[in-house]
């Protein structure tokens, strides 16, 4: 028993970001794991907890946390183990500025493309009637609207072809970044690399003419060094299915 | 070295920015230019990645030591870390956590929304030459050429509606600012809101306590010298190309 809860999926996109930062820091605690295609973030178990039905929250004794960056800046500042947030206030900007970057405009893209291949297909076959009644109890209209596209695979080619090139761009200023430094925001691994991660640890499977050791040898380079570090195996350990499996593609040796 | 401020008039982001390097006490070389024409795009700043591609759209820009800075919060956060001021964000982490989501739905949710209705009220007049983000580009054409998607716009109303009721709910105890203590919750929640009561009265029908706090604000001398800088009446009716609205969910 730990006084942390983590809800969680799949060490993955947001739920990983927490998972990886609990990790690095060192900080036991009690896994929680919500099968997002079973829809367990709209049950009300979980909606009494995170009331948006978005994966992840965090408990620590009686207070809880949502919102993936923001619960990470809390673990590296509540909890003692390696600073995760540089020192530098210039790099704390950068590390700040990159994480929104990719969450509010990288990312998304990356979810789009994944629904529609992945998230969408998975849960097609169930039941019409009750895909339906899963849609409604869904507390965000957004998320309904994302839901019912990937589902009817009705995300329009406009939409998909400029997630495809947000993501195009988004391979090239990551393999820029990480050119002029060591880690994504700073010179020490840090919160904006752990982020990165989650987002980026599988592009060279789905996204190989964009990114391989030829083309982004900086981005290779760098997922390389974060799956070497023993707090992202033990994370990954908790993936379940083969979205997490597909990290062991960092196995690989260099080209 | 002093660093140089590229900002707009006090008005969203370069709101947010001006009022907290003054609550700081940050010295700053400032230098208003005119986000609407599009200036923020012109050669006379430097156009590293963070500047081209900044979420905020026309925010504006710190420059300390040859580094290049965007987006509001994080510009206030690396003020907060820098002057001698008092503290601008909660001390504790988990109030810390409070005012970094607080943000964060401000952020994502309120800003592109209020500067998808400025625009629309108060359209820009040209896209100016030189905007290396395809996507920021495209949102300047929709403002100038006045094509704003109708259930957009409705959604953004009922958006900012939604976030006044969020802080009149958050008021509700009787507390003067967002967290408790003052913070750059409240500078980055009024810099996006103050311009919404023109546009959409109806949020601010009944929110006594949205008012009060608004008063308060406006009456903090580092608050007063920020939106002093204005050099028009309404600086809060003056709106360039801002965030997106969220394309994902
Ligand atoms: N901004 C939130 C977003 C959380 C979020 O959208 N999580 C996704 C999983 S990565 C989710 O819950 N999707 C399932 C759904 O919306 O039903 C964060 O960063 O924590």
């Amino acid at each position: 028993m730990t006084d942390v809860t983590l809800y969680h999926w799949e060490p993955n996109a947001n739920s990983g970001k927490p998972m990886l930062a609990l990790f690095e820091k060192g900080v036991a605690f009690d896994s929680h794991y919500l099968d997002l295609l079973n829809f367990d973030q709209h049950k009300p178990d979980y909606l009494a907890v995170n009331p948006l039905g978005t994966i992840p929250a965090m408990k620590h004794g009686d207070l809880v946390l949502t919102e993936s960056t923001a619960i990470m800046e809390y673990v590296d500042e509540a909890f003692d183990g390696p600073r995760l947030m540089p020192a530098d206030p210039v790099d704390q900007w950068r590390t700040r500025w990159w994480m929104k970057f990719m969450d509010q405009w990288l990312a998304p893209s990356f979810s789009m493309i994944g629904w529609s291949v992945f998230v969408g297909p998975s849960v097609r076959q169930k039941d019409p009637a009750e895909l339906e009644a899963a849609i409604d109890r869904i507390p965000m209209p957004e998320r309904r609207v994302a839901w019912r596209k990937a589902i009817n695979g009705a995300f329009s080619p406009e939409e998909m072809a400029e997630s495809q090139r947000r993501v195009g761009l988004g391979i090239g200023y990551l393999e820029e970044a990480l050119g002029q430094r060591l880690w994504l925001a700073s010179d020490s691994y840090g919160l904006a690399d752990i982020n990165g991660f989650n987002l980026a640890y599988a592009i060279p499977l789905s996204q190989p003419h964009l990114c391989n050791d030829e083309l982004t040898p900086n981005i290779m380079r760098w997922l390389r060094a974060i799956y070497a570090r023993p707090a992202t195996r033990a994370c990954w350990a908790l993936g379940r299915t083969d979205l997490a499996r597909r990290i062991s593609l960092l196995e690989s040796e260099p080209a | 070295m002093t660093g140089i401020l590229y900002h707009g008039q006090p008005n969203g982001p370069s709101f947010t920015v001006l009022a907290a390097a003054f609550e700081k006490g940050v010295d700053l070389d400032l230098r208003a230019i005119d986000l609407v024409a599009g200036e923020r795009h012109s050669t006379a700043l430097p156009h590293p990645l963070e500047v081209d591609q900044s979420i905020e759209g026309e925010g504006p820009v710190l420059v300390v030591d040859g580094v290049a800075m965007t987006d509001s919060v994080f510009l206030a956060c690396y003020l907060d870390e820098l002057g001698s001021g008092p503290a601008i964000r909660p001390a504790d982490p988990y109030a810390r956590w409070q005012m970094m989501a607080w943000c964060r739905y401000v952020i994502e949710r309120v800003a592109p929304a209020a500067a998808a209705l400025g625009n629309a009220a108060a359209p820009p007049l040209g896209v100016p030459a030189g905007i290396a983000s395809a996507d920021l580009e495209g949102r300047w054409k929709n403002a100038v050429e006045g094509k704003a998607d109708d259930s957009q716009l409705a959604d953004s109303r009922t958006k900012i509606v939604q976030a006044v009721e969020k802080v009149e709910a958050q008021l509700a105890d009787g507390r003067d600012w967002l967290m408790g203590d003052f913070t750059i919750a409240d500078l980055e929640s009024h810099a996006w809101l103050a311009g919404m009561r023109g546009i959409v009265p109806e949020a601010f029908a009944s929110a006594p306590l949205t008012d009060a706090w608004g008063a308060r604000l406006r009456a903090r001398p580092a608050v007063a010298r920020a939106l002093g800088l204005a050099t028009i009446a309404h600086p809060e009716t003056i709106w360039a190309p801002g965030p997106e609205i969220n394309r994902w969910g």
